[in-house]
């Protein structure tokens, strides 16, 4: 299969070894990834879709006739871009009138959409269109033994009408079920379904509330569960997880906190055997504990 | 509580569905809300309810709708159907149309260069990691031009463009 791979901003301006772990390990599962060039934010919650719903929908609609016009879907590892697109889709194809004002819109620009692209997240792809056991017979490596825990994606649970894919969006399990695929046992948490906490306003407004929310999730998994390591696949958890890690170690004056943070495309290119400087090198929290046990 | 300078067709400038007439104040939408855990908290059901009862003095000043992190999980659980995360936005959106210094300066990026980051600029780093070069709109000027054009018609940009000028 064939996909426009939308990036969004903070996966190729801030960690683009997340960006190269999926370049890589795609193809290898046969997922071919075309560029969405010319592509503009998705755009984030926090900005158009916060001021006016033209602005909104005309650079959704911009983002989505990049890939409409090369008659591909849309794949997607960023919860919010994946969200925003999928919502912004939503009130497109739910609403002609809107539809219409939008394509007044991109006219000018000498586009034209009519909704035919479809935005999937990778989770997705990975879970549904490859499957878990084409994942198992791609990869070199395994992590048997090692133990981990999953932060699910908001963005791609909620609202399970418009973004969802899981069977059962308040069990889900394609993430579980892909890291188990790499041979790890996945544990339970408390907190397991809770947010990360770092998207949007709430970490600006509420700085020490919002770590406070993150540390409750940290010291779930640290006091119930063997977790080596946290999967996710979406960035704003990958980095704030990651990053809150070191600011609590600073503040709290300990090292308690240093469970690596692994985006699956990451831990998927590794155990495939791809080069952990270029699937796996810019962290606040080393992930060389989990490189180094890869047998 | 007075009730006699409130605006009672407020919801049908904010939100104009029946939905948000169901709410029945369960709080539903607060449990599990991230941002219900800030200072001063996020508390989706009390916005439902100064939207309801038209307090548009009180709503003009909330700053709490931007702190919220668009989960959705209130959206998901919300057994009236009001769609809470939809209610935040369109909150939002009144706030930014009649108060200018509510408008997120991120637009003005987006506006710029295509993105609140500097997509692309990263050029040492990618190459070390073995990545193309990305073919981003801040690349390819002319495409921006449009994706500009296209913007300057749409009311915040249209309303604010003195934001938007270069310099
Ligand atoms: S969950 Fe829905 S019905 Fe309950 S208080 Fe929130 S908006 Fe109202
Ligand atoms: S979408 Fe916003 S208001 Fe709703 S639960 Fe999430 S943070 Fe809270």
């Amino acid at each position: 299969m064939k996909l426009c791979l939308f990036l969004g901003c903070n996966t190729p301006a801030i960690r683009p070894d997340v960006e190269q772990a999926i370049r890589l390990t795609m193809p290898e599962l046969g997922v071919q990834l075309l560029d969405t060039e010319g592509y503009v934010c998705c755009p984030a919650f926090g900005s158009f879709p916060s001021t006016d719903d033209e602005s909104w929908l005309a650079s959704s609609g911009w983002n989505l006739s990049i890939a409409e016009a090369k008659g591909l879907d849309i794949m997607v590892e960023c919860g919010s871009c994946y969200s925003s697109l999928r919502m912004g889709r939503d009130h497109l194809v739910h609403d002609k009138k809107k539809l219409a004002r939008i394509n007044e819109l991109l006219e000018l620009t000498g586009r034209k959409l009519k909704c035919k692209t479809k935005v999937h997240h990778v989770s997705k792809i990975l879970y549904k269109d490859v499957g878990t056991e084409k994942i198992s017979k791609a990869i070199k490596k395994n992590l048997k033994g090692v133990h981990g825990v999953i932060q699910y994606p908001c963005h791609t649970l909620f609202p399970s009408e418009v973004v969802g894919f899981e069977d059962s969006p308040r069990e889900p399990k394609a993430l579980r079920q892909l890291t188990e695929a790499l041979g790890a046992t996945v544990d339970t948490y408390s907190h397991e379904l809770s947010c990360c906490g770092g998207a949007g306003g709430f970490t600006n407004n509420s700085p020490n509330e919002a770590t406070e929310f993150a540390k409750a999730k940290l010291d779930a998994i640290i006091d119930e569960t063997k977790a080596e390591f946290i999967v996710v696949s979406c960035i704003t958890c990958l980095m704030h997880l990651d990053n809150i890690q070191k600011k609590l170690n600073e503040t709290e004056n300990t090292d308690k906190y240093n469970i690596p943070v692994f985006d699956y495309n990451q831990l998927l290119a590794l155990c495939m055997g791809f080069d952990a400087k270029q699937v796996a090198s810019i962290s606040s929290i080393s992930k060389d504990s989990i490189i180094n046990k890869l047998k | 509580m007075d009730f006699s300078q409130s605006n009672k067709d407020l919801w049908k400038e904010i939100y104009n569905t029946k939905d948000l007439l169901h709410c029945f104040n369960c709080s539903t939408c607060i449990s599990g809300c991230p941002a219900s855990n800030g200072e001063p908290p996020l508390l989706v059901r009390n916005l439902a309810r100064m939207v309801v009862y038209g307090l548009e003095d009180e709503l003009y000043d909330e700053d709490t709708p931007w702190a919220c992190v668009s989960c959705s999980r209130c959206e998901e659980m919300c057994p009236m159907d009001v769609k809470p995360f939809e209610l935040i936005l369109a909150i939002r959106k009144w706030q930014s149309t009649n108060d200018e210094t509510r408008v997120p300066p991120s637009i003005v990026e987006i506006y710029t260069r295509g993105y609140t980051q500097a997509v692309g600029m990263n050029v040492e780093l990618r190459k070390s990691l073995g990545l193309p070069e990305l073919k981003t709109i801040t690349n390819m000027p002319e495409q921006m031009k449009l994706y500009q054009e296209m913007l300057m018609k749409t009311p915040v940009v249209k309303e604010n463009d003195y934001m938007f000028k270069e310099e």
